[in-house]
């Protein structure tokens, strides 16, 4: 998919070097955090069941560590080695733990209650080193936090990592006693994004056992969807928003699962979302269908794609999502996973006709309550026919503007030439004062429509590369990372859509766009 | 155990769906609109009249929208037939024949919805189908995703035309007033 595609690419350019096993390593997992992940376990790792006999192998492996607690320190170094093996080329310390502590995460299966790990004991052992390595691991988007070495900072991103990891990767490692780590973290985490980490490490302070079985499921599910969201340009706070409800959910699920991990799962699961997905941005939901789809697949219980049926309806009611959770106990496993399953709800036909029709009614009324957002001054309406009334009336004049704007530009466009000419050396003072908006031009070269602060030296150096035949993604790109006003969210998206998968795609389009606009010639 | 056969695309679409409006919202993507839309009018033949000045405006939406949606698809193939190649290459699900006269008799949007069938609303979809380029003959939940982005792009093209409309005007006047100071002087 084309958003796996960018994430891959951004792990590419924003520095962080894989070692070029990751690729290879993983046989066929299609998802880069998956792979590597895969990679870590030692073993290439195809699907969830391969992972668990290469869980069950780390356990039987002995740990040879000394210090104090052995959990502690098994755990601590699986994440070091998770992170190590991806920074390896970047910090020294890291190869110096790696090859200090060989292979003992043979407790991360066995003890699992035990998960109250001194992560300090472990975290005085290896000093710059577990931590560090360990920011790589949730992607790109923490990379720029990397460069600063030290214990703090290592800290600070190990309960960051733990926080999201327990989110993405596993329980297991969100259990890395986010108490103790947030502890330490909070009294240095120096940015932003640590803190909305460390925020959700405390929430995770509590953690019972049976993570190892969240650990396997949500591995696999998480951190696909993670990567997506990670590849759509993700901010700090819908990651934490997602982290929290991930660890809602995990909370819930752990807290109930004391023996039924079976139906106890996926019904809490199911109520966890339900509660969370209403406050949380609407990616979290696929996070949540997809986690929820994995933990049941390598489990073999249920058919996962059972939890897959009731996630459209997730957002919509609570209450018949929960019965039809513990509808869902009652009925047998097995079924197709790329099938969506729909739970007949109480008081309501069964047959195979009702419920096909039910499940298209719902997502046009998805559909129009998306569209009622969209379209202003649709919100009193009520009944399909009015609010379409109202959809077709704003498209008509929408259509409207567009053609009489057309019109104003065509008397326009003989003096855009001069325009270009004048507007080079006024730009300046015009996007200051005179103007109530920034100069076109500028506007284009740099990012700053929206600050109303272009700086001089950007709008010249972009202004005179505009005026040229065709504007550079170079100097857009420039021009992008010198505006302080914009998110590095706004960053990523624009060079991921023109210069990663797009390249090709964007001069051919633009070659059959130029020669709908009149040209003779046709570029090739 | 009953199954609707929707494959899981339709998580994939659902996740488009609550995308679509954060797609073109974002600054970004107006800023590439508002390059392309640039480009595009420079290459117009100036004095070529309102209309090609519309097209330009539309065929650069519609590149912004990479084609990934099915109006999209419609309008760059409309303005340019050898290179539909292309476009199946990159969107995939573009029809052929699509130039072929449709039948002009109100025919009825395939997999018709029986619950949002009331007359009334069959009509409005049938409308809506005819105003989203290249919609006509889509079901009501593709068409309705459809109109999302469409209105989406719709809103974000009237931004940037205005923004250019009024910088341009803006520009003018000044070089205007520049030229009649610089006349006042001489």
């Amino acid at each position: 998919m084309e958003k796996e595609g960018f994430w891959g690419l951004q792990w590419q350019s924003s520095g962080a070097k894989l070692p070029p096993e990751l690729n290879s390593g993983s046989a066929a997992s299609d998802q880069l955090p998956q792979c590597f992940l895969n990679l870590n376990w030692k073993q290439p790792m195809a699907h969830d069941a391969d992972f668990e006999s290469a869980l069950s192998s780390l356990v039987s492996s002995p740990c040879s560590n000394p210090p104090a607690s052995a959990d502690g320190n098994g755990i601590g170094e699986l994440i070091g080695r998770l992170g190590g093996i991806c920074n390896s080329n970047d910090i020294s310390p890291s190869s110096r733990y790696r090859s200090a502590d060989a292979s003992c995460y043979s407790t991360l299966l066995n003890s699992p209650p035990k998960l109250n790990l001194s992560v300090m004991d472990h975290r005085q052992q290896g000093r710059g080193g577990p931590p560090m390595p360990v920011n790589r691991v949730p992607g790109p988007h923490i990379g720029p936090f990397s460069a600063e070495p030290g214990f703090e900072d290592g800290a600070a991103r190990l309960s960051c990592f733990a926080g999201r990891s327990s989110g993405s990767f596993a329980g297991q490692f969100g259990f890395l006693e986010p108490g103790n780590l947030s502890q330490a973290s909070r009294s240095q985490s120096p940015k932003g994004g640590f803190g909305s980490c460390v925020g959700v490490g405390q929430s995770r302070s509590e953690r019972p056992a049976h993570l190892e079985m969240e650990m396997r499921s949500k591995i696999g599910g998480s951190s696909t969807p993670e990567a997506t969201e990670l590849g759509n340009g993700p901010e700090e706070s819908s990651l934490s928003d997602r982290m929290t409800a991930d660890a809602s959910t995990l909370r819930a699920i752990t807290d109930n699962n004391s023996g039924k991990w079976k139906t106890a799962a996926k019904r809490k699961g199911r109520e966890a979302p339900l509660s969370s997905s209403a406050t949380n941005p609407p990616a979290n939901m696929t996070e949540e269908e997809n986690s929820d789809a994995k933990r049941c697949k390598p489990a073999d219980r249920n058919g996962g794609a059972k939890n897959a049926a009731v996630k459209p309806k997730t957002e919509q009611n609570g209450d018949p999502a929960h019965r039809e959770g513990k509808d869902n106990d009652h009925k047998p496993p097995e079924s197709p996973k790329d099938y969506i399953h729909v739970r007949a709800r109480r008081g309501q036909a069964t047959d195979a006709h009702s419920l096909a029709e039910r499940v298209r009614r719902e997502k046009i009324s998805k559909r129009m309550k998306f569209l009622q957002d969209l379209v202003p001054g649709c919100n009193k309406v009520t009944g399909k026919a009015v609010m379409l009334d109202e959809i077709i009336n704003y498209v008509q004049s929408l259509q409207r503007q567009v053609e009489f704007l057309s019109m104003k530009l065509a008397t326009l466009n003989p003096q855009m030439d001069v325009s270009m000419e004048n507007l080079l050396p006024k730009d300046m003072y015009q996007s200051r004062g005179l103007m109530p908006q920034p100069v076109y031009p500028a506007e284009i070269g740099t990012v700053l429509s929206y600050a109303h602060q272009p700086q001089t030296v950007a709008l010249q150096s972009i202004v005179t590369s505009s005026l040229e035949a065709q504007f550079s993604l170079n100097s857009l790109q420039s021009s992008l990372q010198q505006s302080q006003s914009m998110q590095h969210a706004t960053t990523d998206a624009y060079t991921d859509a023109p210069s990663q998968l797009g390249g090709l795609w964007e001069d051919d389009l633009q070659s059959v766009a130029q020669t709908g606009f009149g040209q003779n010639h046709e570029p090739t | 155990m009953i199954s609707a056969s929707s494959s899981s695309a339709s998580s994939s679409r659902k996740k488009k769906m609550k995308q679509a409006e954060s797609k073109w919202r974002t600054a970004a993507q107006e800023r590439i609109y508002r390059r392309r839309l640039l480009e595009a009018l420079r290459a117009t033949a100036s004095g070529a009249g309102p209309r090609a000045v519309k097209e330009a405006a539309d065929s650069a939406l519609a590149l912004t929208a990479r084609g990934q949606s099915q109006w999209s698809r419609a309008i760059l193939l409309g303005r340019c037939r050898p290179r539909r190649k292309l476009l199946l290459k990159a969107g995939g699900k573009v029809r052929r024949g699509r130039r072929r006269p449709r039948p002009a008799a109100p025919v009825p949007v395939a997999a018709a919805a029986p619950a949002p069938a009331g007359k009334k609303v069959r009509d409005r979809l049938r409308v809506l189908g005819r105003l989203v380029p290249g919609c006509r003959q889509l079901s009501a939940p593709n068409l309705l995703e459809e109109a999302a982005d469409y209105v989406a792009a719709l809103e974000m093209q009237v931004k940037a035309m205005r923004a250019l409309a009024d910088a341009l005007s803006a520009a003018s006047l000044n070089a205007a007033a520049a030229g009649e100071a610089e006349s006042n002087v001489v």
